[in-house]
């Protein structure tokens, strides 16, 4: 099969700086032109049925990037199995809400609010279970997001099963209004915020804490000889996913002006994990890309009505038989040096030379 | 907070929560052999489990034409009509069990690099499982027929033991004592053992261990179905995600007792079935789920690899 | 300017009004099909609601084309899996859809209100069949709720509430309730406004339980049914919980009165319980199951139109054949359009399918609230009572 992950990598590697940097900005203005997609001829097989499709990118695209990519710094970098990871979307929701309808706090000013205190859940959550290895956490944390939506289920100071509704917008930012009638400002603020997470992943990936975590993931004992704070370092990674997760939350509630308890489910993150897996673990790409086909495709193809998550599951099941790795799974090293390629291009010669050697002595 | 409650009916609590909890140990049993071999949540088996209980209902209802209002059996008959319901019950969910191994999990085992690929593919095939009865029930729910009359077998003092209970009880104590006696004493057995301590070394050892995951499954998916036939029993009811709090009730019990375990699968299943009883009368049903989480938390604080957290294969029984 | 272009000019101009005219008279021409749109979980924890539903929209579309209309209607379902999220870009998309003249649902509450907004900015007028929060049309505060674009014809919980404290507790003699609640946004609304009820008229509340809906196992609050020696037990939510619990107290030993609210006025009940744990069960319902309602005309009908032998168990059916007959006789009158299709669903008086009148107050809830209705289980078949 065709690896296109190492084609676009072995892109990237031969261009020079000005080439990437242009790259980078043109994919970054076609993807803030998307919302007007369906609006034109050739695009508009993007249009998703009966949905709006401008909301559509906010929520679930948008959201559903954001909370993936939130996971995959827990998951996907430093393989610990999180399955409540909806009780963090949960947290900023509900703090958007009730902050947002009690007191004279905008939106803006609560979105730090809401991330704080996802972190501080992850941080209390983490404490005492991120001792527990494996699927050991996995209940746990599943466990957590069903505390987490059981509680606010019934509490009646908090709507109980009515939720909150009349959750404000957040005021406007250069004269661009948010409201019901621009999605489109809501999906630019979220891929900001996208944008945002994925330089802080892959600033985070090559300095000390993304080694620890790839230490982690890859033999935590090994990581505890070698010296790596593996608690710290596993903390750290559960509360920056959190604070993630709260930021979607907040954005979330305000730009559906009503949060209710029957959102965060279970089932949405088992949905954001499949994301993270069915793009490929702890490649940022790939999680990006998982996510919007997961998100979208649902959407698109709504006109089959009842039998859709028949579908969804289907898709699912067959993918992951053909890409067991996901769609565009993480290379087995990242970040090979220049001297490292060097040396692999030498190895590589050597041992063409080797063989040749070989056969000429056979004969 | 409710004392009262455990004061003036702590044995019928007792008891509901035993018969609870003895479902809750199959269930479990067939999370923990599967999680034994391939060391993974099989998500699929929640489907499994609710496939058994349609398959108890079909057979009642057009085997021998039991409906909602007939009148219980008697007899030799009512022998018959719960062995043969207990049977496609089992055959069901086993067959379904191993097929779910050959869909989702098989081809990912040779090719995968990560694990969580075949949870994904799992997590499909349960999406596809419970869709396709949804659709094909309409999203209704089932009702049972009462084939066994639920009679007390003894009362003293207003108090008394119920038959479908007694029935859970007894048959859930002997279907766990089959499977730890396959396990432990078999060949077949000793290979699911051998599997679940090194794939690498078993294979080394002549272990053809496809077939030895596809007899784990089955095994787990034919006691999920005597699960679901018992559960059939008492509760009478079913619907296309009846499996999805039981699943993870029964998951949470696995890992209470120490997952890959079966001891810790039996003593889990059933402290949680007693705990979901007493919390649920003590604090309201609302809380039954926080309180056994926090509880299961506690635990595992204690105790980081569950309350008998040793592997299958180094049961001592 | 000479004398031809000028004459050149004038007959542009006419051209151009004729043309006028005619786009404007075809504008108000009867249209070949108008959209309506059923907004309900079609997928998701509250399917079942939501497929019950769809039969009785689909019952009276088939009586309106066995009529040979000229104008089609075409039925275009969303599904919003009853969540406000996903209700929320579904209602997006469906206002802005020019095509829609009219939205019907959705089943639940919340995602009804999670779907206001849209609707509001798009002036697109929506009829519920189901959702019964009393919320939804509270005057006080017409900003975060569909004003004035939502109605109902279901009336709201408040109604419902006082009825079903009066009936739970008639005849019986020191009465000591026990109540239970489904957790759904429904049941729990039913619950807080006949639980203020029944401590007015100074009832004793003997206990309380919340078991979520899709629970199976009721025996630990039948044990506190028990201990609470509770003569009457109210259970708030559908039917199938309604069941359930029941079977569990019957087993646990209760002897007195059961009542239920309008989720469990269902002939799945009754399927669900077994004749014999069902038998005597109290029901308030604001309306009235499609197979009491219907003629025996229109049960024909509904077999034919959904290919479903019979609408026992099937939840709120009757409702949704009243919501969609209210857009249908609307666009029998010549409204096309939304901002006539809203003032036709304000102003004008309907007709249920028992055959009575309605019409839809300011904030639209039907007015005078709907009388609300006792039933009860007698011999293994719902019957009516008379005014709860």
């Amino acid at each position: 099969m065709l690896n296109l992950r190492d084609k676009g990598a072995q892109l990237w590697e031969d261009w020079n700086r000005p080439k990437r940097v242009a790259f980078a900005l043109i994919m970054i203005f076609g993807v803030f032109l998307l919302p007007y997609a369906g609006d034109f001829s050739f695009t508009s097989i993007l249009n998703t049925p009966i949905a709006s499709y401008q909301a559509i990118l906010v929520y679930p695209v948008g959201m559903y990037i954001l909370m993936a990519l939130g996971l995959n710094i827990v998951v996907g970098k430093s393989g610990l199995l999180d399955l409540g990871y909806v009780a963090f979307f949960a947290i900023g929701a509900y703090t958007a809400a009730i902050l947002g309808t009690k007191t004279t706090l905008n939106i803006w000013e609560i979105l730090p609010m809401g991330m704080g205190f996802a972190m501080l859940a992850g941080v209390l959550l983490g404490i005492p279970t991120l001792r527990l290895r494996g699927d050991y956490l996995a209940i746990v944390t599943l466990g957590f997001g069903e505390i987490v939506r059981i509680a606010v289920l019934n509490t009646n100071s908090i709507g109980g099963p009515n939720g909150i509704p009349g959750v404000p917008n957040p005021p406007s930012i250069l004269g661009q209004s948010f409201d019901l009638a621009n999605p489109a400002h809501f999906f630019w603020i979220v891929v900001v915020m996208i944008l945002f997470v994925i330089w802080m992943v892959r600033r985070l990936s090559i300095r000390r804490p993304g080694r620890a975590w790839e230490a982690i993931r890859q033999d935590e004992d090994v990581a505890i000889l070698m010296g790596v704070p593996t608690l710290r370092y596993k903390i750290w990674s559960f509360s920056i996913g959190a604070a993630v997760g709260g930021a979607a939350g907040v954005i979330f509630a305000s730009q559906q002006m009503l949060v209710a308890p029957q959102t965060f489910t279970f089932n949405v993150s088992v949905l954001i994990l499949s994301c993270v897996v069915f793009g490929g673990m702890g490649n940022i790409w790939g999680v990006v890309l998982g996510a919007t086909i997961l998100s979208y495709f649902p959407e698109r193809i709504r006109f089959i009505s009842s039998a859709r998550q028949l579908v969804f599951g289907l898709a699912l099941i067959i993918t992951m038989n053909l890409r067991p790795d996901g769609l565009l799974p993480r290379k087995k090293r990242e970040h090979l040096s220049l001297e490292e390629r060097e040396a692999a291009k030498a190895a590589k010669a050597a041992l063409k030379q080797a063989k040749k050697l070989n056969s000429g002595a056979s004969k | 907070m409710n004392f009262s409650v455990v004061q003036s009916q702590f044995f019928p609590l007792l008891i509901n929560g035993l018969a609870l909890g003895f479902i809750y140990v199959l269930i479990s049993v067939g999370y923990t052999m599967v999680y034994g071999v391939l060391r993974l949540i099989n998500f699929a088996n929640s489907e499994i489990f609710m496939l058994g209980t349609f398959a108890t209902i079909i057979v009642s209802r057009t085997v021998f034409k039991f409906d909602i209002n007939s009148q219980p059996s008697h007899g030799m008959k009512l022998l018959i009509v719960l062995l043969c319901c207990l049977l496609a019950a089992m055959l069901t969910s086993g067959v379904v069990a191993v097929l779910v191994e050959l869909v989702a999990y098989r081809r990912l085992r040779s090719r995968g690099t990560n694990r969580l690929g075949s949870l994904i593919s799992a997590i499909g095939t349960s999406i596809v499982l419970s869709e396709g009865v949804r659709l094909l029930t309409h999203s209704l729910p089932e009702s049972s027929p009462r084939v066994l009359s639920k009679f007390y077998i003894f009362t003293i003092h207003g108090v008394g033991l119920r038959i479908d209970q007694f029935l859970v009880i007894i048959s859930g104590a002997l279907f766990f004592f089959a499977v730890d006696r396959f396990v432990k004493l078999t060949r077949i057995g000793k290979a699911i053992r051998a599997v679940s301590m090194s794939e690498e070394n078993s294979r080394l050892m002549g272990i053809n261990l496809n077939r030895v995951i596809s007899i784990t499954f089955l095994v787990g998916g034919l006691v999920t179905g005597a699960a679901a036939f018992l559960y059939e029993t008492v509760y009478e009811t079913t619907v296309f995600n009846v499996g999805f709090n039981l699943g993870i009730a029964a998951f949470t019990a696995a890992v209470l007792g120490g997952i890959g375990n079966l001891r810790g699968a039996f003593y889990g299943g059933l402290t949680l079935g007693l705990a979901e009883e007493f919390f649920s009368a003590v604090l309201g049903t609302q809380w039954k789920e926080v309180t056994v989480f926090v509880v299961l938390v506690l635990v595992l604080l204690v105790r980081p690899n569950g309350l008998f957290g040793e592997a299958i294969q180094q049961s001592r029984v | 300017m000479n004398l031809t272009t000028k004459r050149t000019l004038g007959v542009v101009a006419a051209a151009a009004l004729a043309l006028g005219s005619v786009v404007a008279t075809s504008a108000q021409a009867a249209p070949k099909s108008v959209t309506l749109v059923f907004q309900n979980a079609v997928t998701g924890p509250n399917a079942g609601l939501g497929a019950d539903e769809l039969l009785g929209a689909q019952t009276a579309l088939y009586e309106y084309n066995q009529s040979k209309p000229a104008v089609q209607i075409k039925l275009v379902m969303a599904d919003d899996v009853s969540d406000a999220a996903t209700a929320s870009s579904v209602a997006a998309g469906i206002a802005g859809n020019a095509a829609v003249i009219g939205v019907v649902g959705s089943c639940c509450s919340t995602a009804t209100k999670a779907s206001f907004p849209a609707y509001k900015s798009g002036h697109l007028t929506i009829v519920s069949p189901s959702a019964t929060n009393p919320s939804l049309t509270d005057p006080k505060q017409p900003k975060s709720n569909g004003f004035p674009f939502f109605h109902r014809v279901v009336p709201t919980d408040a109604f419902q509430g006082l009825a079903l404290a009066r009936l739970a507790v008639k005849g019986v003699t020191a009465p000591k309730v026990f109540y239970v609640d489904d957790q759904s946004t429904y049941g729990v609304g039913l619950k807080d406004t006949t639980a203020a009820a029944l401590v007015k008229a100074g009832v004793t509340i003997s206990g309380k339980d919340s078991v979520p809906a899709g629970t199976a196992d009721y025996s630990s609050t039948a044990s506190k049914v028990i201990s609470s020696k509770a003569n009457v037990v109210v259970y708030f939510g559908y039917y199938a919980g309604a069941a359930a619990f029941k079977k569990a107290i019957d087993l646990a030993g209760f002897k007195g009165t059961y009542a239920s609210g309008d989720g469990t006025l269902d002939g799945g009940f009754i399927t669900q319980a077994g004749k014999s744990d069902a038998e005597g069960t109290l029901i308030t319902a604001p309306t009235v199951p499609f197979e009491l309602a219907a003629s025996a005309a229109v049960l024909a009908d509904f077999t034919k139109a959904t290919g479903v032998a019979s609408p026992s168990g099937h939840a709120y059916v009757t409702e949704t054949y009243d919501s969609i007959n209210v857009f249908i006789q609307c666009i029998k009158e010549g409204h096309y359009t939304r901002s006539s299709i809203q003032n036709c669903v304000q102003n004008e008086t309907f007709t249920s399918i028992k055959g009575s009148k309605f019409s839809f107050t300011r904030y639209g809830d039907v007015s005078g609230g709907a009388p609300v209705g006792a039933f009860t289980i007698k011999n293994g078949e719902i019957s009516y009572l008379g005014n709860a």
